[in-house]
């Protein structure tokens, strides 16, 4: 009986690759220094577009070939500590580098400011647009980059200055980088979003309601300069001279930048506030929880079906049950997204019954539950295939229907097997991380599960004590939760057994 | 028995890899008797008879039912034939006791007791079929299959792990308890003796081909 599940995907090995792939998932990849000629340039994601314009023409001069890493600040400048084999580093504001300036990772004497931007409040283009910061106060939902996201500092800055925040702060939905909140703008998933000038110029899909009043927040500067990494520093150097010169600050104008000198606002602390770790574990248990007691029934009768009956498209039926498994979270977060949110077919049917799932603590539990329920049914139709059909057959004989033959022999002969899935789809649970994001955002109090209360933390130059206590703590529940599944693996081969080992 | 027993009429075809398997079979004998090799389908005909065996096409007639007959759309599933199937690898439930094992058909306590003392199993009536030797989780299948009530005895080498003397006793059991109530059998096994014990009428089974003796 033990063949049954070693000659298929163990779970606990599937279960094992997803965490490790979540691990190193949201980080960007640095790249590992590539062609000996070529810059590595590591830039705010805010630059996305104006940057490799630049590049090109630099390379038209006979400047060299350059690549870059676009990302969140917040995830740049460690990486950058860390001594990611880059050379140069443009970074959304001058908190970030002074950090990494702190640290002996920029070369000295090659900062350069130069370019500045502004924030913007964006609608989507289809809705009506408050005429000023007060109209926010109407709208239900807004979205703000996160916040150790410079952009989402400067946006939660202005807020505060102009005496919204207090009102406001329980509508705001916080993403990652600026782009991801112009994702949710551009898709209607949130009424309004505040975004730099250059992102709102780009997305056709959005309308500029009104500007931030430059006054309320710190002066939005992107610092940039050489890495004391870099392998190339004279080379990193020409780049950045170029771009901070006459044919570089056109394109950069063009772009919507401003440029030239700042207006010489202090940079400010690196204000963080940080996620509360208790609420973090508390919410992972309730999704996890909910994702898990979801899923019971569905995944009974799928695991069943799959092991028992033969039916046209069941090829078809096991790939889409197992999808999730292998597509990459955020992925799946995205088709999420694309069904039950606000313009989703599914999203707004559920929300003419008032229901809501992006960005709420149900869309955490749905993000679970898509993503743990191929676990749940592969183990379950492991159970359910070790139990010998023979059984079920007898008890037919012996004039007891199919549905009590179902109750009284199949679901208890599998029930061990059926808590193994349950345990293994609620670990899973707790350790998702791609698709939550996507869907349901990373909302201190309501989505914020672990992982994402991680993720938020390693945006963060301060709070490793916290950043500690909630890796311990998901590692923690994750070994239970293995511990669990492999003790009622056992316990389901026992329970087959027919001849003693006595 | 009520009425006149009316024997069983058996023409089906099961596709395997390879070959077709038919088997023909009409008979009036009320305890009768299939011998041969092994692996020449005698379980597969036992099977065919309780309604288990989903591959088989044809016609199966019971007494004076159709259980099975395609042309006519007919189709009696198997917890409506009353078969007290004994299957040769024995398949007691291996969640339930022997006493619930005994009792999943719906029998009362006080039968449960009665058979099981009869098979010479009431001291086990509490272990799981886990704990239990060869012979005795035979004799319980044996009596969870007398204790369904049921309307044809099928059984698949009912006594092959039984040691001589436990053997004849309980083969004298099943026989005295079918005769009492009237109840048919359909007894398979390579076993000469056991087949003349309980049976009237044999058919021999090779190839596929069934043969009376």
């Amino acid at each position: 009986m033990s063949e049954f599940l070693s000659t298929r995907i163990r779970p606990a090995t599937a279960l094992a690759l997803a965490v490790a792939l979540l691990a190193s998932g949201p980080r960007t990849v640095a790249g590992q220094g590539g062609g000996d000629d070529q810059l590595l340039v590591l830039a705010a994601a805010s630059l996305t577009d104006v940057l490799p314009a630049v590049a090109a023409a630099w390379a038209k001069e006979g400047g060299g070939e350059v690549r870059f890493s676009f990302d969140a600040t917040s995830r740049l400048a460690p990486q950058a500590a860390e001594g990611a084999p880059a050379d140069v580093f443009f970074s959304a504001d001058r908190a970030w580098m002074d950090w990494l300036e702190a640290r002996g990772g920029v070369a000295p004497g090659s900062v350069r400011d130069f370019l500045g931007n502004a924030l913007v409040v964006v609608v989507p283009a289809d809705r009506p647009a408050p005429s000023g910061p007060t109209g926010l106060l109407a709208l239900h939902r807004v979205a703000l980059a996160g916040e150790n996201v410079p952009a989402g500092r400067y946006a939660q800055e202005a807020l505060v200055t102009l005496g919204l925040w207090d009102s406001l702060s329980m509508r705001v939905v916080r993403g990652g980088s600026v782009r991801g909140t112009l994702e949710w703008v551009t898709r209607g998933e949130v009424d309004a979003g505040v975004v730099y000038r250059t992102d709102a110029l780009a997305q056709p899909a959005v309308r500029v309601a009104f500007a931030v009043p430059a006054g309320t927040h710190r002066e939005v500067r992107y610092p940039a300069a050489v890495l004391s990494s870099s392998r190339h520093p004279e080379r990193a150097d020409a780049f950045l001279d170029f771009a901070a010169g006459p044919a570089g600050r056109e394109l950069f104008r063009s772009a919507g930048f401003e440029v030239g000198a700042s207006a010489g606002s202090p940079a400010g602390p690196a204000v963080a506030s940080l996620p509360d770790p208790a609420s973090a574990v508390r919410i992972s248990l309730v999704v996890a929880l909910l994702a898990t007691l979801a899923g019971l029934a569905p995944a009974v009768w799928v695991g069943w079906v799959l092991a028992r009956r033969e039916f046209r498209g069941k090829a078809l039926v096991s790939t889409l049950v197992f999808a999730p498994l292998v597509l990459p979270p955020v992925v799946t977060g995205f088709l999420l997204l694309s069904l039950v949110g606000t313009h989703g077919p599914l999203g707004q049917a559920l929300a003419e019954l008032g229901v809501s799932i992006p960005f709420t603590l149900v869309g955490a539990a749905v993000a679970a539950f898509v993503v743990g329920f191929p676990l749940y049914v592969l183990s379950i139709r492991g159970a359910f295939e070790a139990v010998d059909p023979h059984y079920e057959e007898l008890s037919l004989t012996l004039g007891v229907t199919p549905r009590e033959t179902f109750r009284r022999v199949s679901l208890p002969l599998a029930l061990p097997g059926i808590a193994a899935g349950a345990v293994l789809a609620f670990a899973r649970a707790l350790g998702e991380f791609g698709a939550t994001v996507v869907l349901a955002g990373n909302v201190e109090g309501s989505t914020r599960t672990i992982a994402l209360a991680v993720y938020t933390l390693l945006e963060s130059p301060s709070g490793r004590e916290t950043t500690w206590f909630l890796v311990g703590a998901s590692v923690v529940l994750s070994m239970v939760a293995l511990l669990g599944y492999e003790a009622l693996s056992r316990r389901q081969r026992r329970r087959l057994e027919v001849h003693g080992g006595d | 028995m009520a009425t006149e027993w009316k024997g069983i009429r058996v023409d089906v075809t099961i596709p395997l890899p390879g070959r077709d398997l038919e088997m023909r079979l009409e008979t009036r004998s009320d305890a009768l008797a299939i011998v041969g090799p092994s692996g020449a389908g005698k379980s597969t005909l036992l099977r065919v008879l309780a309604g288990v065996e989903r591959r088989a096409r044809g016609t199966v007639e019971v007494n004076d039912r159709t259980w099975q007959d395609p042309t006519r759309g007919v189709v009696v599933p198997p917890w409506e034939r009353r078969v007290g199937w004994v299957p040769q690898d024995v398949l007691l439930f291996p969640h339930l006791s022997v006493r619930e094992n005994l009792g999943y058909a719906g029998a009362k306590a006080s039968e449960i007791q009665e058979t099981a003392g009869m098979l010479q199993v009431d001291g086990l009536l509490d272990r799981r079929p886990r704990r239990l030797s060869g012979g005795e989780r035979q004799r319980v299948a044996l009596g969870r299959a007398l204790l369904s009530n049921p309307a044809l005895f099928l059984l698949d080498e009912p006594f092959s792990a039984l040691d001589r003397p436990l053997r004849a006793q309980v083969s004298a059991t099943v026989k005295e308890v079918a005769r009492a109530r009237g109840i048919p059998l359909v007894l398979v096994s390579h076993d000469e003796e056991d087949a003349g014990a309980l049976a009237g009428e044999r058919w021999h089974l090779a190839d596929g081909v069934l043969v009376r003796v």
